[in-house]
């Protein structure tokens, strides 16, 4: 027979809540946007040496000038470089919920040339491939969040 | 695709991170904890070599790191050691500001004991002054500190 405990024991449960403000900026906003409004994705390039600048920034990181506002709209299509089937369900800081449902988490080389990190639809372990060609399928009502909140999954295609 | 994003596009996030934390009030703790909420009785424990009488109760002693096991009981009156009062509203505070948190050496004990003030003007809060728990009712307790509601004063 198993030992009964001598006395009740009080577990002290509270929850901390870590309140804070983000601002994406001038640029990274910009992108935010066209991904709500337009469901589409844009960068800024240098104007020195014409490199795209990923996530948009204000000033290019190899040359320090200055980006400006030349927007270019990207192909929303692209190669899946690596991936991971998520199935702890971790915290999403935004929304302060954790994220339930099990699913394949990727790496997206754009074919303008930038990465991205979103979900695939493709749930078949076996189906997942280093290479395989995805394209974005956008959220009917963005809320203007970043990735993970306009875009729903990239969906696997036919080149 | 061209054009100069304006001043009220630009996105601020709010982020939600709530971190849920549990711990384990121990053996003494818990005693504690218990008494609070079955009895309304403010319990502490006793050193029996430098009789020292600590409210919370430890189960070791500070200065003579015995271990202890002598609960007693102390009285749910007391004298303000000090006090301060926090007017910022914050996540983390238990009520609504403005709060005046007190240190409260209650009567048979060694030590001060953190609790809130109430039913007092903070203008006229002052070392020294007399104060009594109140608790909150039966079915509101649940073995946690705040099963005091706060100390208010004696008239």
């Amino acid at each position: 027979m198993a030992e009964q405990p001598s006395q009740e024991y009080i577990n002290v449960s509270y929850t901390m809540g870590r309140p804070y403000r983000w601002a994406a900026g001038k640029y990274l906003s910009k992108l935010y946007k066209e991904m709500r409004d337009h469901k589409k994705l844009v960068a800024n390039r240098c104007p020195k040496c014409r490199e795209f600048l990923w996530p948009p920034e204000m000033v290019c990181g190899r040359c320090k000038v200055r980006a400006g506002d030349k927007w270019v709209e990207l192909s929303d299509k692209g190669t899946v470089v690596q991936y991971t089937y998520m199935v702890f369900p971790l915290w999403d800081p935004h929304k302060g919920e954790r994220v339930a449902e099990e699913h394949p988490y990727a790496t997206i080389l754009l074919d303008d040339g930038m990465y991205v990190v979103s979900r695939l639809e493709e749930r078949d372990k076996g189906k997942l491939k280093v290479g395989m060609r995805v394209q974005a399928v956008w959220k009917e009502e963005g809320r203007g969040h970043g990735l993970d909140e306009d875009i729903l999954y990239f969906r696997t295609i036919e080149q | 695709m061209a054009g100069k994003v304006e001043e009220s596009e630009r996105f601020v996030f709010n982020g939600k991170i709530d971190i849920p934390n549990k711990y384990s009030a121990g053996t003494v703790g818990s005693q504690f904890l218990i008494e609070l909420r079955d009895n309304k009785k403010i319990i502490g424990i006793k050193c029996p070599i430098c009789s020292q009488v600590y409210v919370p109760p430890r189960s070791t002693c500070k200065y003579c790191f015995g271990k202890l096991s002598d609960l007693v009981k102390v009285s749910n009156k007391g004298t303000l050691l000090t006090y301060a009062v926090a007017y910022q509203p914050s996540p983390i505070q238990p009520v609504e500001p403005p709060i005046a948190y007190g240190i409260v050496q209650l009567d048979g004990a060694n030590t001060g004991f953190v609790h809130m003030l109430g039913e007092v003007d903070p203008a006229k809060l002052k070392v020294g002054m007399r104060v009594k728990a109140v608790f909150k009712v039966k079915k509101e307790r649940v073995a946690s500190v705040k099963d005091i509601k706060y100390f208010k004063p004696l008239r």
